[in-house]
């Protein structure tokens, strides 16, 4: 891995944000919103309303706009809410923590689950477990977020009353608390990329399993087990580093219905709010922030990958 | 054809993928002719009834026929889902196609921008246009096809490169083709199946999203039978019966298992070396 | 025979094996019976599905879950091995008897370093620490004889060439002094030469440890010079075994007969003479070079310099009427490069003269230049369409070049020319043998009557004997349209054979072109004469 090839991947990130912002722009534009009118009420006066457009630049052509916007974005400046009067950035940022945690926790317990299951699958193909695997992973990828998480409100907080229905604790207010609220909305988010992943991961180990170095390694006299920890888990948990940097799109997808649904104060739920009210410099900003997490995540797995896997050439 | 239902028929996956994508369709076809009741007929003093030999699968909020309603929705869900699925593989390809066949800086720039495009979730992609030209099925539609488009180009632009490096094509161009035959006879039965199958796994997709969008308030609107939409009334009221929260989801669900079955049945099937 | 049996080291007895399948019992090994004795090699000769690999699969006790041994025993130093457990399995591999695989490229897992892999074994086995293991692995690199053995060991397989990893894969099997070790074409993956140079230090090896060494091979000419006896293996039962002498001068079933007769052997030359040489050649070919790859972006951004790789440089050659011309080369020498150039596949400098024609691109090559040339690839799998039926494949030429008109008729000429029954017309490709693949694409090219032929290593993926057969059809093809071909191999044994003149390519450059019957002059080129060193002719007569 040369440094031509982190600077190249470097650069797509830079090409992908201004690519997004130009999409958010030119949705935004053409939303029928007019910001002075929201800013200032229907009952305001023209003269006002004009004064307010001028000051705001919205009387400049599209592309100066455009240009201002990016400028100001380039200084840290995401603008102000139509909604609340208040500048977009620090709010989007501090939500944003909110649902990193969400995202991570989904992660880790998608890993914890998602790499056993596949293995269990792969070593036992054909057999039972095998299929029961692949049955719950069937279903796992066929129940939309919306639907576990409101039949696990149902069940488990309705029903059973074992844990909270909806609401949000900072974990540094009350740590017990916080992760009672985190829990269903953990689960609810991780079901498909667990269904997702344990396929991927016994996909690829059932063919790493039947490679000639996997039974080159049998044929030294190595045992089943250290074939499997030595020579083909690495083989085969390699590609899953992409796998899920690529399904991080699909969850910070999940995790707008999700914080919706659990009411969790974070990006996904102040992005539904500024879809909702048409709050353009919110959803200019909030749109932004998941591309650009999206994109640093993929970079990271890929300069991952090329350094755990030295066989590639990069230029 | 014959045959090749057979040879879907094969395998675990696509007998039951088959079986239920059927299900489903008729289900699309003949909805509204087998469906017992009127979906929208409310009936206030038979609310929240459970499943008996009048009501199959039990009433709702308002004392309407849930498996009428199931019934009637299966035309609004599944088939804007594989009509938006369709669009979108039909954007995608060409998209793809084109990036293959220029090559150079131009695929280059195409699939560059596409990732970029990709960075932004799906079901954010589909909000923002959703709101933008607002909350009706057929923007709904109209959003998914969209958020679907760069997936499929860039699967299309791969089946085609790899395609387009066998030597049948090689032959062809030592031969003399026109590149109209080599498109179209050489490279396009090849393309063409990889492509259908990724299509059918998105359909299970697409469905979701549809229901997801209508949940959200932004896709079907009451008193639509959209199966999405039902869930999400069925919210306020499901600790008074579960059962008007559960049957839109199962329903949700068999769809996107079948689909996804098929997909995977496909995927044998049409392998022509198996 | 009591004495024998009591020194082999393998003994394999009235063993069977069947396969339970969708579609019944397939029936993989029928009654073998071999043994080995210390110090032997036996060849165990067979072409594709004869069971060869699955007998090596049996003795290493490596079956599938749908195999099932019907009778018989394998017995290695007087215990039998179906009674073993697979603890006391997987302690006699690696340790009694190894293996030696046919591709070291995917045999070594490509995450782990040579030294571990090779280290490993040494761990498992002789209970030695990592560090002994280690340095005890070096010093055993050094004995297969690389020249850096310390530097080796931290190498990642895709640092290392072919014949390098094969190196260190031999190392790993005879690291614990086994009793036996099983190679399973072990040179067929690698270039003329480094296969050479890999099965004198298996000879060399085997003399100095006396290892008892089954040898599995297609390749009965290789069998030949190495193995001091030979067992024939077809449809999963023995021939006939014998001394290597005994199994080549007089053989005693026609199978033997039949596959001695299909291995290329340069003294019983195919063509007669030479062709005479027109004042102008059918084509010829002048200083065509090809460059792959263009400049990367971001290179061309920061000015770094970008290195374009060379596949052909300034290659010149000449082909007349109704001559065959070989090409030979390891891979990556260029011989290919050189088809899809003169095919319009790669774009080139230089140019190419056509029955007078100059080309100097894809845009000079027009309806007439492509009727004339036709390119037949290697693998017929890829080449012919797996959604066409074989009709449609061949009526392709027809509409292109010729008339049209009474399309099945011809086509089903066409398929009798080859040797195919018309039937096959309606068949898709993959209902379709290897050979009969290749007959197609065979007939295919020659549906135009073309002047030249270019065959791209047509017969490398095939068996000797349908090898010989698709060698036949092409010579009387030839003589029938007195067409040229510019042959493609890298089997010099076989080129020897058919061809009038031999170009000799390395790494992008012509070395030299002979004429067939002068390549083994002293007065040829350094290359010319290590490759030829490399492949002497098989054992035995020149019937």
């Amino acid at each position: 891995m040369s440094p031509n090839y982190i600077l190249k991947r470097l650069m797509m990130i830079v090409y992908t944000l201004f690519v997004v912002s130009l999409i958010v722009f030119a949705i935004t534009q053409v939303l029928p919103a007019d910001a002075a009118v929201m800013m200032l009420g229907e009952n305001a006066t023209d003269e006002a309303l004009n004064a307010l457009r001028q000051s705001m630049g919205l009387d400049a052509p599209i592309w100066a706009q455009y240009g201002h916007w990016l400028g100001s974005l380039l200084q840290g400046d995401f603008g102000t809410s139509l909604r609340t009067g208040q500048p977009v950035g620090p709010i989007m940022f501090e939500a944003l923590g909110r649902s990193l945690l969400l995202a991570v926790l989904s992660i880790g317990l998608m890993l914890v689950l998602a790499i056993p299951l596949g293995i269990i699958a792969a070593i036992r193909r054909g057999k039972v477990a095998d299929m029961v695997v692949s049955l719950v992973s069937y279903a796992g990828v066929s129940l939309p977020e919306f639907v576990t998480a409101t039949l696990a409100v149902l069940f488990f907080a309705d029903l059973m009353k074992w844990l909270p229905p909806t609401g949000y604790v900072p974990l540094t207010e009350n740590f017990v608390d916080g992760i009672r609220y985190l829990v269903l909305p953990v689960c609810v988010i991780s079901i498909i990329l667990i269904a997702h992943v344990s396929r991927m991961v016994r996909s690829e180990l059932v063919d790493v399993l039947h490679t000639d170095y996997i039974r080159a390694a049998r044929m030294k006299g190595l045992s089943g087990g250290t074939v499997l920890r030595r020579h083909a888990l690495r083989n085969a948990l390699l590609p899953t580093i992409t796998i899920v940097a690529l399904d991080v799109g699909y969850l910070l997808g999940g995790v707008i219905v999700v914080e919706e649904i659990f009411a969790i104060p974070g990006i996904g739920r102040q992005l539904i709010v500024a879809i909702q009210a048409r709050d353009l410099p919110a959803i200019q900003a909030g749109v932004l922030i998941m591309a650009a997490t999206y994109s640093i995540v993929n970079f990271v797995a890929d300069i991952l990958y090329a350094w755990l896997d030295k066989r590639i050439q990069y230029d | 054809m014959i045959e090749f239902l057979k040879r879907l028929l094969r395998t675990p996956q696509g007998a039951i993928g088959v079986t239920l994508v059927a299900l489903v369709l008729v289900a699309v076809v003949l909805g509204p002719t087998l469906a017992p009741h009127d979906p929208e007929a409310l009936s206030p003093l038979a609310r929240y009834k459970g499943p008996s030999t009048a009501f199959w699968l039990g009433t709702d909020q308002y004392g309407r026929d849930i498996f009428s309603r199931l019934l009637i929705g299966a035309r609004a869900t599944v088939t804007m889902a594989v009509f938006a699925t369709i669009v979108g593989t039909l954007i995608g390809a060409i998209v793809g196609t084109a990036s293959a066949f220029m090559g150079g800086r131009a695929d280059e720039f195409i699939m560059r921008t596409i990732d970029a495009v990709m960075s932004i979730p799906s079901l954010l992609f589909a909000l923002l246009i959703v709101n933008l030209l607002g909350s009706s099925t057929i923007n709904a539609l109209v959003a998914v096809a969209i958020a679907f488009a760069p997936g499929m180009a860039r699967i299309t632009r791969s089946v085609a490169l790899a395609v387009r490096k066998q030597d049948y094509v090689n032959a062809a161009i030592a031969r003399g083709e026109g590149s109209s035959y080599i498109v179209m006879r050489e490279m396009l039965p090849n393309v063409i199946a990889p492509i259908v199958v990724e299509m059918t796994i998105r359909v299970s997709f697409a469905v979701m999203l549809f229901a997801t969008l209508s949940f959200l308030g932004l896709g079907a609107q009451p008193p639509a039978a959209e199966w999405g939409l039902m869930v999400s009334e069925a919210r306020r009221y499901m600790h008074l019966s579960a059962g008007i929260l559960i049957w839109p989801s199962a329903a949700i669900a068999i769809v996107a298992v079948g689909f996804n079955l098929l997909g995977d049945g496909l995927r044998d099937a049409l392998n022509p070396r198996t | 025979m009591t004495d024998n049996t009591k020194n082999a080291v393998l003994d394999v007895r009235n063993y069977s094996l069947d396969y339970k399948t969708a579609n019944g019992t397939f029936h993989a090994l029928k009654d073998i019976s071999l043994e080995i004795a210390r110090g032997e090699i036996l060849g165990l000769v067979g072409e594709s599905g004869s069971g060869k690999t699955s007998l090596a699969w049996s003795i290493m006790r490596y079956l599938p879950g749908n195999a099932r041994e019907t009778s018989g025993k394998i017995l290695l130093s007087g215990e039998d091995l179906a009674q073993k457990s697979s603890s006391e399995i997987e302690n006699m591999r690696g340790k009694r008897i190894s293996m030696v695989f046919q591709d070291p490229s995917t045999s070594l897992n490509p995450t782990l370093s040579l030294g571990s892999q090779l280290s490993e074994v040494l761990v498992r086995h002789r209970g030695l620490t990592r560090k002994q293991a280690w340095s005890e692995g070096e010093a055993m690199l050094a004995r297969v004889g690389l020249k850096t053995p310390a530097a080796m060991m931290h190498r990642m397989p895709h640092e290392a060439s072919g014949g390098e990893k094969q190196r260190v894969v031999i190392a790993t099997a005879f690291a614990c002094n086994p009793e036996c070790i099983i190679f399973d074409e072990p040179t067929t993956a690698l270039d003329v030469i480094t296969s050479r140079q890999i099965l004198d230090l298996f000879v060399e090896l085997q003399a100095e440890t006396g290892v008892a060494s089954l040898y599995i091979s297609h390749d009965l000419a290789l069998v030949s010079r190495t193995a001091g006896r030979v067992a024939v293996i077809r449809r999963g039962e023995l021939v006939e075994q014998g001394s290597v002498g005994e199994i080549f001068t007089t053989p005693r079933q026609d199978y033997t007969r039949e596959l001695i007769a299909a291995v290329p052997d340069p003294r019983r030359r195919l063509v007669a003479g030479q062709v005479p040489t027109d004042a102008q050649p059918l084509v010829r070919v002048e200083d065509v070079s090809v460059h792959y790859g263009r400049k990367p972006f971001l290179a061309a951004l920061t000015g770094r310099k970008h290195e374009r790789v060379t596949g052909n440089r300034a290659v010149s050659l000449s082909v007349n009427q109704g001559e065959i011309l070989g090409i030979v080369g390891e891979s990556g020498s260029g011989k290919s490069t050189l088809a899809k150039a003169m095919t319009g596949l790669n774009p080139f400098e230089g140019k190419i003269w056509f029955d007078g024609r100059p080309i100097t691109g894809l845009k000079d090559m027009n309806t007439v230049y492509r009727k004339d040339v036709q390119i037949i690839f290697q693998h017929p799998d890829a080449s012919l369409n797996p959604r066409q039926r074989i009709g449609e494949i061949l009526s392709r030429p027809l509409k292109l070049y010729g008339d049209a008109a009474n399309l099945d008729q011809q086509i089903g000429d066409m398929l009798e020319q080859v040797r195919l029954p018309r039937t096959h017309a309606s068949r898709y490709p993959h209902q379709l043998s290897g050979g009969e693949k290749q007959r197609v694409a065979i007939a295919r090219a020659f549906a135009s009557r073309p002047k030249l032929v270019i065959c791209d290593e047509i017969t490398s993926a095939l068996d000797v004997s349908v090898q010989a057969s698709i060698v036949q059809l092409l010579l009387e093809l030839q003589k029938a349209g007195n067409t040229a071909y510019l042959f493609i191999t890298h089997d010099l044994n076989l080129i020897r054979q058919i061809a009038h003149r031999i170009a000799v390519m390395y790494r992008g450059d012509l070395i030299e072109i002979a004429p067939a019957d002068q390549i083994d002059s002293p007065q040829r080129a350094d290359y010319t004469r290590r490759l030829l060193d490399a492949v002497p002719p098989p054992v035995g007569s020149a019937a």
